[in-house]
């Protein structure tokens, strides 16, 4: 059954807890400059003459159904897992090309500097496949971040948004994401 | 292609296959009051990753930032791996590797030597966070002969609990689970102690009301407040004051508790005329309209519980005052000893914490100290209230002790000890001229490290067994989840082998950390013996009993003179010293700095209350998966005042004040206060502490005032920047 990593930001704080998590599952070495796959925001953004919006976002592989990354790339590295529904790799043919980067909406496939071969968020699969959340949902203490089957999504009226953007993304790639200053 | 055991080695499933094993353990990375339960993946003697523990009453499942970096925390290549002696100055930084013999054979010589020559307070045995060997620690002091032991509760957590002890007992807690308002003084939780933000998330989903007061903006005022007060930073107290005006005022107080179970209503009602709601507005920068809606909600919606915090606002100018007025808010309403209000603690188990049992804790504490001369303190007489209340000394006068020398202050044994918690950390840095031999021990090589004579290296939590209550009556003995790292030892071990070396006489301290435990521990139902046939899994306490909510109200608040509640507090009037009062006032902390210069020269209010995630105090500072997260420190100031003075968000700015400069990168947020300069503590290259003067200590308690000073801002050239 397809799995939904579902993020709410209204339990968001940017606490990046999940940034953690994540870097803890998937050893990433971020002393040899590495990045995490899944990236937490918060962000002051001027609305207006006198309105600023205060936000807090938790970001990674949005997992889409109709994956414009996996289309894009050329040498077939990406694929869907089909018990969870997440979007996997495997990058040994891997040729550094970024199309998959470029093609991306959300910017979530990323480039390892030690090897340059592209990593991605992989939803944890396998941790799913055995009963685990993925590590960002287990570590996010405010329930921003949930896993949710398909039967759950689909009773869930906020994610059901979501999904029909997500089924739709492809035709989003045009459409460059909101600016927005990271690290604050 | 991967194999299927490589998938599952990479996804780090714990089974046959891949080896990897699941250990229970809890956190040690925070407050005490806090160290949730937590699953350890390890293999191979190595830990790949944590997990909060699920079955854990307490967090259940959950875990924060910073638990979250426990592997970027043990495998930190800053930590220590020998003890080392310095060879260069003080502060170069310059030390070379000896064997543990050597060192003990050095603290030995030194620890006797100074005893016999200045006689044995001349040593001083101080500690830092987290302390988890304290006792140990402090018993070991007394058995040596010093009363001069201290701990970083100088400035943190113990000004709250002597409040609560000068009001109404030892603990006074939020009952969350019942309460239909909150109050939360300088409360936010996402950043820090995160349950209590889960916890106040459960209570407004079932409608619970939550007013927070706050100097800034915070994810617990955006999301979680019914009511934000967007406080002036050090007013709280004239706050808290004039609510309990307006309460009394328009008669919602509790005339039934305050009639049965309170001491001095009269003179506290007489008290806080002085705070209408006009001098209350001006001193706190809040809409008057806005104080009445927080007060109308607050007494008459309740129960209301309110948190008491351990050092935000503890290290306002005035701090022990501010959390009496807290108390005496609850106190007017009746929020206390009663479900859905603060609930009273019955006693002390363990470490801070209550597990349905009183432990023998305190008499493993009073066996040596009884004997001593506690008068022979450092500042013992400049903190009555605190040298009365503590068996330990203020250890914010320790720098001054140091540098006069009334009494010879030969030698430091510290533990984890951390100079960035002293206000004016370089007048420390200077005093320790004056000081013969100081070692310290610690898990990595920190700030303070640079200044000592010889370090040891602490292994961390993960690698020795620790023993642990939970409330309501939960106990926990981990086993070592690794072998300890490098060279490194246990902080209790350490202290058992000194004890032997030094033929300390007391052989319960020969007999090391597991028979303390089981003194202590004694009347619990179980052994160490018997905790550790399943390490680091909480144990129900099996002789534990619960104290109902309304007992002390029934029977009498037992720990208080009067046996009642007290607003006018009589352990404090008994003192009869003419610098402290036995009922709360507001205290400008500007006051005697409002001479029109003085103001130009710093029109900044610098306060460094500011938590973020990734950080504890000077923990985590040096582990790269914090810096991941936030690679410099950051000098939080608003938009206006930024634009004002040119600075862009992303510059490098100083603030400085008339004691010292700090350096970091402009935050420029609309989450502070016009006028209000913010900046989280503890970083090395960047000492918050160090702005502060420690000219002002709070007469009640010691504390210095972090969180309301004087300061000034500026940018700085690129090129100047480049040093930092």
């Amino acid at each position: 059954m397809p799995y939904h990593i579902v993020f709410d930001p209204n339990q968001c704080v940017a606490c990046h807890a999940c940034t953690i998590a994540c870097i803890d599952q998937n050893d990433i070495d971020v002393e040899a400059g590495d990045q995490a796959f899944r990236t937490a925001y918060n962000i002051e953004i001027k609305e207006g003459e006198d309105n600023i919006l205060c936000e807090y976002f938790s970001s990674a592989c949005m997992h889409c159904t109709g994956a414009p990354c996996l289309k894009a790339c050329p040498v077939g590295c990406i694929k869907k897992d089909p018990e969870t529904g997440m979007t996997i790799f495997d990058n040994t043919n891997c040729i550094g090309c970024r199309s998959c980067s470029v093609a991306c909406p959300f910017g979530a496939p990323k480039f390892r500097k030690s090897d340059g071969k592209m990593v991605k968020c992989d939803g944890c699969y396998v941790r799913v496949q055995y009963g685990y959340s993925p590590a960002c949902v287990a570590a996010c203490a405010f329930g921003a971040l949930t896993l949710k089957n398909e039967e759950e999504f689909e009773a869930d009226t906020a994610a059901k948004g979501i999904k029909s953007i997500l089924d739709n993304v492809s035709q989003y790639n045009n459409v460059s994401p909101v600016p927005i200053r990271p690290g604050k | 292609m991967e194999t299927s055991t490589e998938k599952l080695l990479k996804a780090k499933i714990p089974c046959e296959a891949t080896g990897i094993e699941v250990k229970k353990a809890f956190c040690t990375m925070c407050t005490p009051g806090e160290h949730c339960g937590l699953n350890v993946y390890v293999k191979d003697d190595k830990i790949i990753k944590v997990e909060g523990m699920p079955e854990h009453p307490y967090n259940r499942g959950k875990l924060c930032t910073k638990g979250a970096m426990t592997k970027g925390y043990v495998y930190s290549d800053k930590r220590l791996k020998t003890p080392m002696r310095r060879v260069g100055k003080r502060g170069e930084g310059k030390f070379e590797p000896i064997t543990w013999d050597e060192a003990y054979a050095e603290i030995v010589k030194q620890l006797k030597g100074a005893r016999e020559k200045y006689g044995p307070n001349s040593v001083i045995f101080a500690t830092g966070y987290t302390k988890w060997y304290k006792e140990y620690l402090q018993r070991f002091a007394n058995a040596f002969g010093s009363v001069n032991y201290g701990t970083d509760e100088g400035c943190c957590y113990k000004a709250g609990g002597l409040a609560n002890m000068c009001t109404v007992a030892g603990g006074c807690f939020p009952d969350l689970r019942n309460a239909k308002v909150f109050l939360g003084w300088a409360s936010n939780g996402a950043y820090s102690t995160y349950l209590n933000y889960v916890n106040l998330q459960a209570m407004k989903a079932r409608g619970g009301k939550i007013i927070i007061v706050d100097t800034r903006i915070t994810p617990a005022a955006q999301k979680l407040a019914d009511v934000f007060l967007q406080i002036n930073p050090g007013t709280d107290c004239a706050l808290a004051l004039g609510m309990a005006k307006i309460i009394i005022d328009n008669h919602w107080e509790d005339k039934e508790f305050i009639e049965n179970c309170t001491f001095g209503f009269d003179a506290f009602r007489k008290r806080v005329q002085e705070y209408d709601l006009e001098r209350v507005s001006k001193i706190t920068g809040l809409d008057p309209n806005d104080i009445l809606q927080a007060t109308e909600l607050y007494a008459t919606q309740g129960p209301a519980a309110c948190n008491i915090p351990a050092s935000t606002l503890a290290q306002e100018y005035n701090g022990f005052q501010t959390i009496r007025a807290f108390l005496c808010l609850q106190g007017v309403c009746g929020y206390i000893d009663t479900p859905g209000g603060n609930l009273v603690g019955a006693g002390v188990t363990y470490l801070g914490r209550f597990a349905g049992w009183n432990s023998k804790e305190r008499d493993y504490l009073m066996e040596q100290a009884s004997k001593l001369d506690y008068t022979k303190m450092i500042a013992y007489d400049d903190f009555p209230l605190w040298s009365k209340m503590c068996q330990m000394y203020q250890g914010m006068k320790l720098p001054e002790a140091i540098e006069q020398q009334k009494q010879p202050l030969k030698v430091i044994f510290g533990m984890g000890v951390n100079l960035m918690m002293y206000p004016n950390t370089e007048r420390f840095i200077k005093a320790l001229d004056n000081i013969d031999f100081f070692v310290n021990t610690d898990v990595f090589m920190t700030y303070t490290n640079k200044y000592a004579d010889m370090i040891l290296p602490a292994c961390t939590a993960f690698e020795r067994g620790e023993f642990k209550v939970h409330p309501p009556f939960f106990m926990t003995y981990t086993q070592p989840c690794i072998q300890p790292l490098y060279e490194s030892k246990s902080d209790t071990d350490i202290l058992n082998d000194l004890a032997i070396l030094m033929d300390i006489d007391d052989d319960l301290l020969k007999q090391g950390y597991e028979a303390m435990i089981d003194y202590m521990m004694d009347g619990c139902g179980l052994t160490v013996a018997d905790m550790k046939k399943t390490p680091g899994v909480p144990i129900k306490v099996p002789n534990a009993r619960m104290v109902p909510p309304g007992m002390m109200r029934e029977k009498g608040f037992f720990m208080m003179p009067s046996k009642k509640f007290e607003f006018y507090a009589q352990k404090i009037a008994f003192l009869k010293d003419p610098r402290l009062d036995p009922l709360p006032s507001y205290v400008d902390p500007f006051g005697y700095k409002h001479a029109d210069d003085y103001l130009e020269k710093y029109p900044f209010i610098l306060c460094s209350g500011t938590r973020i995630p990734n950080t504890i105090h000077t923990r985590l500072h040096g582990v790269s998966w914090s810096r991941y997260i936030r690679k410099e420190p950051m000098i939080e100031i608003h938009v206006e005042d930024a634009e004002r003075l040119g600075i862009s968000d992303g510059e490098i700015v100083e603030i400085y004040t008339d004691i010292g400069a700090v350096q970091g990168k402009a935050l420029v947020t609309c989450k502070v206060h016009r006028g209000v300069v913010e900046m989280a503590h503890g970083y090395p290259e960047a000492n918050s502490s160090k702005l502060f003067n420690d000219s002002h200590l709070d007469p009640y308690s010691g504390y210095p005032n972090y969180k309301a000073s004087r300061c000034n801002i500026r940018k700085l050239q690129q090129e100047s920047g480049k040093a930092w």
